[in-house]
């Protein structure tokens, strides 16, 4: 609906109430670019936590594996004494699970343009993080460190409703609405232009812009070929010959303009990233995402403290335990954002009662003194209401629900679901966030007249439990399980680079 | 009938000499095969890149001098000394147990490069091969034919066909990475379809000479870089999904009158180029002679058909919900544009029959939207 309007208007319109990802006071924006063709060869990057002081990285020859083990180490200290300011507090937390523990109290939020821009990390991550800073090929310390939180960071991403490293491009989308494909809002120039065009030109005119690369240089991770044919072969060239020739001076000339020919192409994204988080600050943070960041921050500090115990590089494959957990995982993370952005945003909820997922009404039955004996010969308050809606309600008896119009714990069942021509009857037995007397408390009975809301809910499930690595059934075994350090890969990894 | 058809091709092309497909035309034919504009304008062999920047769509599709250095380089690497990587590859990493492999180089017969001397030598080769009169081989860029919609085209295998337990395999030699075992979905995929084209053809061949279908392998082989290395890995992709795609695909192209026939008389997408290259044909005109042609314009088309551009500007035109992907398309099944959209939600337009559904719920949706922004601005008022 909103996407239609905002073809209609030509503009962006909001999809969201609020803004449902934490933006940290104080992120750290990378723009990274690679070379085209090579395998995760990065070319440059611009990271920085200010919009006033961008930090430009660049690698004048990708080939050359210890150029480009040299920028991992500067984006790598970069990054590290970005995660680091962030681990300097600790706060007590009582856990129900794991007893009282503590905590970090922020924890870091790195911001890319684009899904290209993660991808461009995993593989930056998953290159540094068997390196060692001693033996045959040695490379700076921080280079494998920084490859292990890649590695974490990007495993978190994966996961619905974190913040701790995001597409720009998807936060924006995930406000706004525009009149153009899920493709199209990958382009960060593009997004932009729909949501707020540059001064002067219309959103018509800034999305024919952003798609031309002579105008908006790509946000990356891949350079314009129109870029590299023209100006970036050239130059890499010249630079490549003056370091054959071993003239310093002029290596340095070659390498200072290749540090402005990427500097030109990178700026205009970081403006806009720029530009895109002060938008996305404007927008109110949603209720629910000061929970969802606790569990960031628990995150954060046990993988940090796995890291201060000497933790060992995350492992190329997950075994068959390991997959079934995160998807397990992921699966649950997805279904209770998709809730939590419900319960905090009419405009969510509108989404999920126009699909029938979600219904609101007025209370237009009540029972609210109905008790029922349990089968431990208890008595309970289980008041019921009927609930008239016109929503397509396409939800079966049995459901569970919560609502965003009672106190927090309340929860009901559906009974029956009758349709009425135009609206459904919906009865509804509260089963939950009554208190524990036979008389419900004040005010935890939605009342006759009532306008309330209803979700699923997406419910307390028991962690599944999945069998220990040594009791794993063979079927589900395979060699390839080993320790990663111990693969013999890493000795041909280290053939390439050197060799041109 | 035939020749009828052929005519009307060429009246649609004009004076530009006729584009051939390639394995990448022939693979790309996969994409949005309902789309009547692209397979009219590739069965005529016209020239998409230069219609679509004469309307004023300039395409900007083009490659990285970086990726065809890194994609040279890498073939070289793996096909140097006898194709040796590419064994070392088959025999450590696929654990095949080779006997032991000639290996052939079809980039020229004798001297001569002619496409058609080499289908020759191929046929020659690949056949004795098939009737087991000559060893297991590989065989370096053979020179494959396959016919499509009556004309010849030649299919290059960037690559070699391969002898694996007596059935040949289409090897492709691709510089994206395996990373961990994982490659780019992507990529893959169009690795797979071109490979299928080579599949086709070799079968086409083959069948030539009374060898049946078997004899070649569905199943590719992708050769590509491991990890960061310059060292080559190799996996076996199935291909059997889009060989069937791709044979479907070729059959539509011989029933391309049914669609021409449709289209007026007098239509051409002729550019008129003089003598100095300039194309003397007004744009408006081009473009008036395109918006004939039905096109189906879905967002994934802008990374592979040079007309996608022009086809958005059109769908952007008349508000098709096309423009905003195939998720939301699906959604409002039975409406095709945002202002009908729009105006069956508002209540401005009487749905008919078929659409009351979709207009109740549509209805129903703009009222919540209405209701909840209503509220946000009451609250935002009185706050």
């Amino acid at each position: 609906m909103a996407h239609l309007e905002a073809m209609e208007q030509m503009r962006a319109v909001s999809l969201t109430v609020f803004r449902h990802r934490r933006l940290s006071a104080k992120p750290l924006v990378i723009v990274p670019l690679t070379m085209a063709g090579e395998a995760g060869a990065p070319l440059a990057a611009m990271a920085g936590t200010s919009r006033t002081a961008p930090k430009l990285l660049v690698v004048a020859q990708p080939r050359n594996r210890d150029q480009r083990f040299a920028f991992a180490a500067d984006l790598g200290r970069i990054v590290m004494n970005y995660i680091d300011s962030h681990r300097l507090h600790r706060r007590e937390v009582a856990s129900r699970v794991e007893g009282p523990t503590s905590r970090y109290t922020d924890a870091p939020q790195i911001l890319v343009p684009n899904p290209g821009g993660i991808k461009a990390l995993i593989d930056l991550g998953r290159m540094c993080r068997y390196r060692k800073a001693e033996g045959p090929y040695p490379v700076a310390p921080v280079v494998p460190q920084l490859g292990m939180w890649l590695t974490f960071l990007a495993e978190t991403a994966e996961q619905a409703g974190t913040s701790m490293l995001l597409p720009v491009t998807g936060m924006l989308a995930e406000h706004w609405a525009t009149g153009q494909s899920t493709m199209e809002d990958q382009n960060l120039a593009s997004i932009m232009g729909w949501i707020d065009p540059p001064e002067g030109l219309s959103v018509a005119q800034a999305i024919a812009d952003a798609e031309n690369p002579a105008v908006c240089p790509p946000a990356g991770p891949a350079t314009s070929p129109e870029f590299d044919k023209t100006y970036l072969a050239p130059a890499i060239r010249r630079f490549d010959d003056t370091y054959a020739r071993g003239d310093i001076a002029a290596t340095a000339a070659a390498e200072a303009d290749l540090r402005e020919l990427i500097g030109e192409q990178i700026k205009p994204t970081w403006r806009l990233m720029w530009a895109a988080v002060s938008l996305l600050r404007a927008v109110p943070e949603a209720p629910r995402t000061a929970a969802r960041f606790e569990r960031d921050l628990a995150s954060f500090t046990a993988y940090s403290d796995y890291q201060d115990g000497g933790g060992l590089p995350q492992r190329k494959h997950d075994g068959a335990i390991g997959a079934a957990r995160r998807l397990s995982r992921l699966e649950r993370a997805q279904a209770d954002f998709e809730a939590d952005m419900a319960f905090d945003d009419p405009l969510a909820l509108a989404d999920r009662r126009s699909m029938g997922e979600a219904f609101a009404g007025v209370v237009t039955g009540a029972e609210p003194d109905r008790v029922v004996t349990t089968a431990k010969n208890r008595r309970v308050p289980r008041p019921r209401i009927t609930v008239t809606t016109y929503d397509p309600v396409r939800l079966a008896p049995g459901v569970t629900l919560i609502s965003p119009s009672m106190p927090n714990s309340h929860k009901a069942l559906i009974i029956a679901s009758v349709p009425d021509g135009a609206s459904t009857q919906i009865l509804v037995e509260v089963t939950g966030g009554m208190g524990r007397g036979v008389v419900p408390l004040k005010g935890s009975v939605p009342v006759l007249g009532q306008h309330m809301d209803y979700l699923p809910d997406p419910g307390w499930r028991p962690t599944p439990v999945f069998p220990e690595p040594d009791s794993m059934p063979w079927t589900h075994s395979s060699p390839a399980d080993d320790d990663p350090d111990t693969n013999p890969e890493d000795n041909a990894a280290e053939e390439w680079g050197n060799a041109d | 009938m035939k020749a009828a058809v052929d005519e009307r091709l060429d009246g649609l092309r004009g004076s530009a000499p006729r584009l051939t497909y390639s394995a990448r035309s022939l693979a790309a034919l996969e994409n949005n095969p309902r789309c009547t504009l692209r397979a009219v304008l590739d069965a005529s062999g016209s020239d998409k890149a230069a219609i679509a920047a004469h309307a004023g769509f300039p395409t900007p599709f083009g490659q990285s001098p970086f990726a065809i250095a890194r994609g040279n380089v890498f073939e070289a690497l793996v096909k140097a000394n006898g194709c040796a990587e590419l064994i070392r590859v088959l025999r450590e990493t696929l654990k095949l147990t080779l006997p032991e492999v000639a290996y052939q180089d079809l980039n020229d017969v004798g001297g001569n490069a002619s496409p058609e001397v080499r289908h020759s030598r191929t046929r020659q080769l690949l056949v004795n091969t098939a009737l087991g009169k000559s060893p297991g081989t590989l065989y370096d860029h053979p020179m494959l034919r396959l016919q499509v919609g009556g004309h010849t085209v030649f299919l290059e295998p960037d690559l070699v066909a391969f002898r694996i337990e007596d059935r040949f395999h289409v090897v492709e030699i691709k510089s994206f990475p395996i990373i961990d075992g994982r490659a780019d979905a992507a990529q893959v995929k169009a690795a797979t379809t071109q490979a299928s084209a080579y599949v086709i053809a070799l079968r086409a061949m083959l069948a030539d000479a009374g060898i049946g279908p078997d004899a070649v392998s569905d199943t590719m082989l992708l050769v590509a870089p491991k990890d960061f290395t310059n060292s080559p890995t190799a996996a076996f992709v199935d291909a059997r999904k889009q060989v069937a795609t791709l044979t479907r695909q070729l059959t539509r192209i011989e029933h391309i009158g049914d669609l021409v026939s449709l289209l007026p008389e007098d239509l051409t997408f002729d550019l008129a180029i003089d003598k100095s290259g300039r194309a003397l044909r007004p744009a408006e005109e081009l473009a008036e002679a395109l918006d004939q042609v039905p096109a189906l314009y879905r967002p994934d088309c802008l990374s592979h058909c040079e007309m996608a551009f022009f086809c958005r500007s059109r769908a952007r035109a008349c508000a098709s919900l096309d423009v905003l992907g195939s998720a939301v398309r699906e959604q409002l099944g039975g409406i095709d544009t945002a202002t009908m959209a729009l105006g069956l939600a508002r209540g401005e337009l009487t749905p008919d029959a078929d659409q009351a559904e979709m207009a109740a719920a549509l209805r129903h949706a703009a009222r919540l939207r209405t209701e909840v922004l209503g509220q946000a601005d009451g609250a935002g008022a009185t706050a």
